[in-house]
């Protein structure tokens, strides 16, 4: 019960960030900042695609309503909700995952991070570009804004962590 | 129904994606094009009153600079002011009044949600259905032309700005009168390009760019910005020029939005005009 309670706050949490501050917050060069994907890496292990799904949609479309994008976020949530098991499945510990785990960088460890939500990341910013633009034909400038999108929501998904997520609470 | 409930269990996963991005990608090539339930954007009651809250911290970030903007427009308004115009013809004739007939008028608005680093750009402003706003009508700043309204609400509203695809708003050169339509290629907030104008016309470089006002929707005349280069188009007879806008995207927060009273009978006008014969496009 616990658990359900501190993803709904965390819920919360990251719509407000992403619409009050990061959706305000534009660098140039076409780079967009996208926290929320964080939200879905960091759902329970053990939780089944389709719940996932549905509460990555849920997640997606409120961004969507607050920043005029009427469904993109919601697609592109719901493209990472479905590959999430099948990269952890890729990338699982030898015996397994432990549901009491959490996916966050402490438990799991830099490496297995850094390569689960770097592959993920770039699937729903993939994803993303891909249905915004519509056209093949700006190519590179599509290249870029993936590229450079991902980066920068990597580097603050990284920095959110080292900074909310306490060291001994996890070791524990 | 046995195989049927066999295989819903067995591509449970795939038929809920599938139906879910059915969902998400439907709103998002309808609504782009034509948005219809207010909830569903930023110019829906609550989610607008959530953005004006942030807009009421972070607009006086820009104050100084507002200021100064409105400032030099108040000293241009001034300048064309009764008092500060000399009279040459001293009395000697009446004007008379009914000459002038009003033809637009001006709804002022607040930005209150902005972007201009995306492929589409949005802008909701403070204004709506019950401050006299419609569909399709013309949004411009004191530095030149912002977009169209894209969605009405009760209360906001949603414009289209020249950041995105199928802007098309018709445009001429100044001097010389040759006019086309500006789109804008997703690269850079600053520059637009202009598409239609032919290579045998002479294009000098800073030469103005401003609104045709053939639709209505702008007076003719708003400053839209200035030729930056041009060069020519491989295969075609037109120029390929691309526009400084004279507008920043990056820090705005004023706008009016145009209101023409007499667009129904442009409309009614254009509607007389007899449709085109397909054989002649071929020839």
């Amino acid at each position: 019960m616990g658990r359900i309670l501190v993803h709904s706050i965390r819920f919360i949490l990251f719509v407000l960030v992403q619409i009050l501050i990061l959706n305000q917050f534009e660098p140039g060069l076409g780079a967009y900042a996208m926290l929320y994907p964080l939200f879905i890496m960091l759902l329970p292990f053990e939780m089944g695609t389709v719940p996932l799904m549905l509460v990555a949609f849920a997640l997606g479309f409120s961004i969507d309503i607050f920043s005029n994008k009427f469904g993109l976020h919601a697609s592109s949530a719901v493209v990472m909700a479905y590959f999430r098991p099948v990269i952890f499945k890729l990338f699982a510990p030898r015996d397994g995952y432990e549901s009491e785990n959490e996916s966050n960088i402490y438990e799991m460890g830099y490496r297995w991070f850094i390569y689960v939500f770097g592959i993920l990341l770039i699937i729903h910013h993939t994803w993303f570009f891909l249905i915004e633009h519509f056209k093949l034909n700006e190519f590179p400038l599509l290249m870029r804004k993936i590229g450079l999108s991902v980066l920068l929501s990597f580097t603050l998904s990284l920095l959110v962590q080292l900074i909310f997520v306490s060291r001994k609470k996890s070791e524990r | 129904m046995r195989n049927l409930i066999a295989f819903y269990l067995r591509f449970r996963i795939f038929l809920v994606f599938a139906a879910l991005q059915g969902v998400a990608l439907y709103t998002y090539f309808t609504y782009s094009q034509f948005p219809k339930i207010q909830m569903l954007t930023t110019a829906g009651t609550a989610n607008a009153e959530i953005l004006k809250i942030r807009n009421s911290i972070t607009k006086h970030f820009n104050l100084e600079y507002t200021n100064k903007q409105l400032m030099l427009e108040n000293i241009r308004l001034r300048e064309k002011l009764r008092q500060s115009v000399y009279r040459t013809d001293k009395g000697s004739i009446m004007i008379d009044d009914t000459t002038y007939k009003q033809q637009y008028t001006y709804i002022p608005g607040t930005v209150i949600d902005n972007t201009y680093d995306k492929r589409d750009n949005y802008m909701t402003i403070d204004v709506g259905r019950i401050d006299g706003i419609k569909m399709n009508m013309g949004v411009f700043s004191s530095r030149g032309v912002v977009g169209k309204i894209h969605f009405v609400g009760e209360r906001y509203s949603i414009v289209k700005t020249v950041l995105t695809k199928n802007i098309n708003i018709d445009v001429m050169l100044e001097p010389g009168g040759a006019f086309g339509l500006l789109k804008w290629d997703g690269k850079d907030a600053r520059r637009g390009t202009l598409s239609g104008i032919s290579n045998d016309m002479v294009v000098k470089k800073w030469s103005r760019v401003v609104t045709r006002g053939g639709s209505g929707i702008f007076p003719r005349g708003i400053l839209v910005g200035r030729v930056e280069s041009k060069k020519y188009i491989e295969g075609k007879p037109l120029w390929d020029i691309v526009v400084r806008f004279s507008e920043d995207f990056r820090n705005i927060q004023h706008v009016y939005v145009v209101k023409n009273l007499m667009l129904r009978e442009l409309h009614q006008a254009e509607q007389s005009i007899p449709a085109e014969v397909e054989e002649n496009e071929e020839l």
